[in-house]
């Protein structure tokens, strides 16, 4: 950028004219461009957010439909039975169990060990970290249907019973990666020399951990466990591949729509929905206060 | 910043045998349920069945590849230009709103960007179902459809390719928007402003500055939604017909339908192949290095 | 936050020994954890040796794996007071336990396949799949005989639905329940009665009709309507049924195959026909008159649910009790009440009568009690062998894009 002596650009002309005052038209968060582009670009920003949660709605407002057949699918009535029975499918209910469950088991153990890994590479320079990064990414990069169907293989192979521990072997597969990666992403840059001082303030290295880094890394931790519950909880592909007979719950919608559709695996996702929101808002209000990078 | 004998100044080791512990548990988990199920693919797809529920054994059958290019091409070509035009579009749709959001201020971001995540705390099938109810032949959405003019009366969404795609784009559009969205939070956007001043118009100064700083988060949301789309068979069950197949809906179904684990596993090989070389040449495209995001 | 200006320097001898110890820490930490995390998903894994989680442990429980809603539920519960299954253990003293898990001939065929392939029992001691899969588990020789001594009511069951080509002797399954498949119509949208596959393939039709992903209810009908027998099907004969199918599929008349999901789609009106099955059409009629259903004049194809037990049950006496039970007229008559299929029991009728109200309605049916002339234009299909199933199979994907 060339300045001319004596001249300062416009924007920083303006900063010393009147500093701190808001000024129409231009300010540092970037909003470039006319009113009219602003506008355009923010209606177009509502239109995708309509988008984004059209089916959303659409399953909330069916938990409240009282359909004529088996199929949830058109309106034909309002009622509020279905949140007042939302397990009286039994099978269904199971199934959703079995889905938690399964999430559940997977995210701690891929949580641990993909906050491991996340360490390693944050935290310490070694041979074989490229190549150890880019490992990381191939399951990433893999269809779900690859994984699947690879797993399928070699349970198959081996006479292990496909059910639920082939089920957690698997997201915890999936999972591992997007927590490494998130948890890495989150931690890069930090200034670890904090630890070494407080080392030499005469913390012990359980000590140091617990109050330095296990802080800084938690963040990270709880945005990749967000993120791999929903990742686990949604599974599909790869679940079909390595359930035998066990159901989780995306499993048991898709068997049963053979026969119905029933309301409760509207409210049933719907439950997941405002827990998951919940979750969201609250660990978001406390990221506000927590590091900044 | 002082130098540091054990640590360079961000307080990074070099690691002796630490970080391998870190890291021997979730590669060790890796190397067992992905390395291994994959290079047991390998052998699949060239072993051929002696008897048609025995086991397939090993024997250097390279013609599974071929005839995995002769009768499933369509398929193989179908799905490719199914997730391209899914990506394509998530794009279109995905990048004015991750711009949006990051030049918004302070906490509204945080709030925006989460209410991109919410979605996918439903469960991705009943997300494709309500895409079902929405766009179904006599419903809302369709009749307004079909009051524009020249739009013929048995116009529908359902059961076509278009539909498909669709699904597909709703589906990993949140995959896009938050790389995006990452990379272009990192631009300080006083440099728009200054490219703004020097380029005389925002579209210029978008351009040259804003659009090739975000490239790595756009190169990282393409990925995110090329490879799970290409490999994709539930979209196409619920919102296609038998003539939008793809070549995860034939994988699927050689593998747990028709017993036809060579093919089926040399299919899955082929498209995971076709894949990576895509993303090569799309990484040498854009000139970035890797997915570090 | 520690402003980064005011850290402390390390000299270098207090920074390799907290360097250290720290490492030391981290590193076993690390494993440490890591085994504990691993160690017992592998051991999980690894126990391959007993059977599935769900396995029945007390060998006087008897395991019946079924259809989805193929039995009576009273207040949606399988166990209900007065339904089949509470009054059957009230009965015999047999606790029975019911599972829906059997959603597809060749998805429960895939579970069990790698189970029973190695001799293994797969859990359940009863279960019922289609005659056709049941004739391949009878080839393969997964399947026990029946001890048709302990089941003297089978003695009450229609000739015509007892013995099909893939069990000629009976002496491995007997029927569940049976159904018709013919064609299913919404009258609103087709304006008429339908009553031949060539109306299936009317253009006024196109894009509004769906066909089923069961393979030989779908090119039975197709073939029966090219005048193709279903004795003793070879790919070469049946051929130009697939051909047909392919057309419909090419020039866009065939919306998509579906399953049991047909119902939602006739219903409203995204099909104006398809391929369907007898049972559905008599449940969807009852509630919307529009939906009708008919035997192409050309025939339609006759099946069976077949129940058998698989090597390796542990409770076959238990089984043979539970056919026994349910081949009694009075105790099919509220199978048949809920499930409104064609029940293999004679007697069934006049029970169904005796029971008045909306059962003694369906008595009348001709899709649940279908007559002789009704009878004579329904065939089912011949066995297909390991050769020729597989060809079968593999058009039949190609086509419906699998």
């Amino acid at each position: 950028m060339v300045m001319s002596e004596g001249v300062a650009p416009p924007y920083l002309s303006r900063e010393l004219e009147a500093p701190g005052k808001p000024r129409r038209g231009s300010n540092t968060s970037g909003r470039a461009g006319s009113r009219w582009g602003q506008r355009i670009l923010t209606g177009f920003a509502c239109l995708v957010y309509l988008y984004l949660f059209l089916p959303l709605i659409n399953i909330i407002v069916f938990t409240f439909n009282d359909p004529i057949g088996r199929y949830n699918i058109s309106w034909d009535g309002f009622t509020i039975n279905n949140w007042l029975d939302p397990f009286k499918d039994k099978e269904l209910t199971d199934a959703f169990i079995r889905s938690l469950e399964v999430a559940f088991l997977a995210i701690t153990i891929a949580l641990i060990m993909g906050s491991l890994i996340a360490i390693a590479l944050a935290r310490y320079r070694f041979t074989g970290s490229r190549g150890i990064e880019i490992f990381l990414v191939l399951p990433l990069t893999t269809p779900e249907i690859v994984l699947g169907a690879s797993l399928y293989q070699l349970f198959l192979g081996r006479n292990i019973i496909f059910g639920f521990s082939t089920v957690v072997i698997a997201h915890v597969m999936f999972c591992v990666s997007f927590v490494a990666l998130t948890v890495k992403a989150r931690v890069r840059g930090f200034d670890w020399t904090l630890e070494d001082a407080a080392m030499d303030l005469g913390a012990s290295p359980w000590r140091s951990f617990r109050k330095i880094t296990f802080p800084l890394i938690l963040p990270g931790i709880v945005a990749a466990a967000l993120l791999s519950f929903a990742l686990s909880l949604d599974d599909y592909i790869v679940t079909d591949f390595t359930k035998g007979e066990f159901t989780t719950f995306p499993i048991q919608v898709n068997n049963a729509f053979r026969v119905s559709f029933p309301p409760q695996v509207n409210v049933l996702a719907t439950m997941v929905l405002i827990v998951s929101v919940l979750l969201l808002v609250l660990t978001s209000v406390r990221g506000e206060k927590g590091v900044t990078r | 910043m002082a130098a540091d004998t054990t640590s360079d100044d961000r307080g990074l080791r070099k690691g002796k045998w630490a970080p391998y512990g870190l890291l021997s548990p979730g590669i060790l988990w890796l190397v067992l349920f992905f390395l291994l199920p994959v290079m047991i693919l390998v052998r699949t797809a060239l072993s051929s069945k002696a008897t048609r529920f025995g086991n397939p054994e090993f024997s250097w059958q390279f013609s599974n590849f071929s005839s995995a290019f002769t009768d499933y091409g369509p398929q193989f070509l179908r799905s490719f230009v199914f997730a391209g035009i899914a990506t394509i579009s998530a794009i279109l749709i995905g990048y004015p709103l991750a711009y949006w959001i990051a030049t918004r201020s302070g906490r509204w971001k945080n709030l925006l960007i989460g209410l991109v995540v919410v979605p996918f705390f439903t469960s991705y099938l009943i997300r494709t179902i309500a895409w079902t109810s929405i766009l179904k032949d006599d419903g809302v959405v369709l009749t307004i459809i079909r009051a524009i003019p020249f739009v013929p009366q048995d116009f529908r969404l359902l059961a076509t390719p278009a539909g498909v795609i669709g699904g597909l784009t709703y589906n990993f559009l949140s995959f896009m928007i938050l790389p995006i969205y990452v990379s272009l939070e990192k631009i300080d956007f006083r440099l728009t402003e200054a490219a703004a001043d020097l380029y005389g118009t925002p579209w210029q100064a978008f351009k040259k500055v804003v659009l090739p700083l975000s490239m790595p988060g756009v190169f990282a949301g393409s990925l995110l939604v090329f490879i799970p789309a290409a490999g994709d068979y539930l979209n196409n069950r619920y919102l296609g017909s038998p003539k939008t197949s793809m070549i995860g809906t034939v994988v699927q179904d050689k593998f747990l339908v028709q017993f036809d684990y060579p093919v089926a596993a040399a299919l899955s090989l082929v498209l995971m192949a076709i894949i990576t070389t895509m993303v090569l040449i799309y990484s040498k495209f854009l000139g970035t290095e890797g997915l570090a995001v | 936050m520690t402003n980064r200006k005011t850290r402390i320097q390390p000299s270098a001898t207090q920074a390799t020994k907290a360097d250290l110890s720290r490492r030391k820490f981290l590193g076993t930490s690390g494993l440490a954890l890591g085994g504990l995390a691993l160690g017992p998903a592998i051991l999980a894994a690894c126990s391959g040796g007993s059977s599935s989680s769900d396995s029945s442990s007390a060998s006087d429980e008897l395991w019946f794996e079924n259809w989805t809603l193929y039995i009576d539920k009273p207040d949606g519960d399988l166990y209900g007071k007065g339904g089949t299954l509470d009054s059957f253990q009230k009965a015999s003293g047999q606790k029975i336990k019911y599972t829906e898990g059997i959603n597809d001939n060749n998805e429960y065929f895939a579970k069990i396949q790698p189970l029973l392939s190695k001799g293994k029992p797969i859990g359940p001691d009863i279960f019922a799949l289609t005659f056709w899969m049941a004739g391949r588990l009878v080839d393969l020789g997964w399947v026990e005989k029946l001890p048709l001594d302990k089941i003297p009511n089978s003695s009450n069951l229609i000739e015509a639905l007892t013995k099909p080509p893939s069990d000629p002797t009976g002496a491995y399954s007997l029927p569940w329940q049976a159904g018709m498949a013919g064609i299913a119509y919404n009258k609103s949208v087709t304006g008429r009665e339908l009553t031949s596959i060539d109306d299936l393939f009317d253009p006024a039709f196109k894009g509004k009709i769906g066909m089923l992903t069961e393979m030989r209810d779908t090119i039975g009908l197709l073939a029966m309507s090219l005048g193709i027998d279903l004795a003793k099907p070879t790919i070469k004969k049946f051929q130009p049924a697939f051909d047909k199918l392919q057309e419909g599929v090419d020039s866009g008349q065939i919306r998509s195959f579906t399953g049991n999901d047909y119902i939602d789609d006739l219903e409203q009106g995204s099909f104006a026909a398809c391929i369907g099955w007898s049972g559905d059409v008599v449940q969807l009629s009852a509630s919307n008159p529009n939906i009708g259903f008919s035997i192409p004049e050309s025939g339609g194809t006759l099946w069976f649910d077949t129940m058998e037990i698989p090597v390796g049950a542990t409770n076959v006496a238990g089984a043979a009790e539970w056919m026994n039970y349910v081949y009694d007229p009075v105790n099919a008559a509220k199978i048949t009440a809920e499930v409104q299929y064609i029940s293999p029991v004679q007697g069934v009728q006049e029970e169904l009568r005796k029971m008045g109200g909306t059962a003694a309605a369906l008595a009348d049916s001709q899709l649940i009690f279908p007559d002789a002339s009704t009878l004579a234009k329904l065939q089912t299909w011949g066995n297909l062998d390991d050769v020729q199933e597989p060809l079968f199979d593999e058009e039949f994907a190609k086509i419906t894009g699998a």
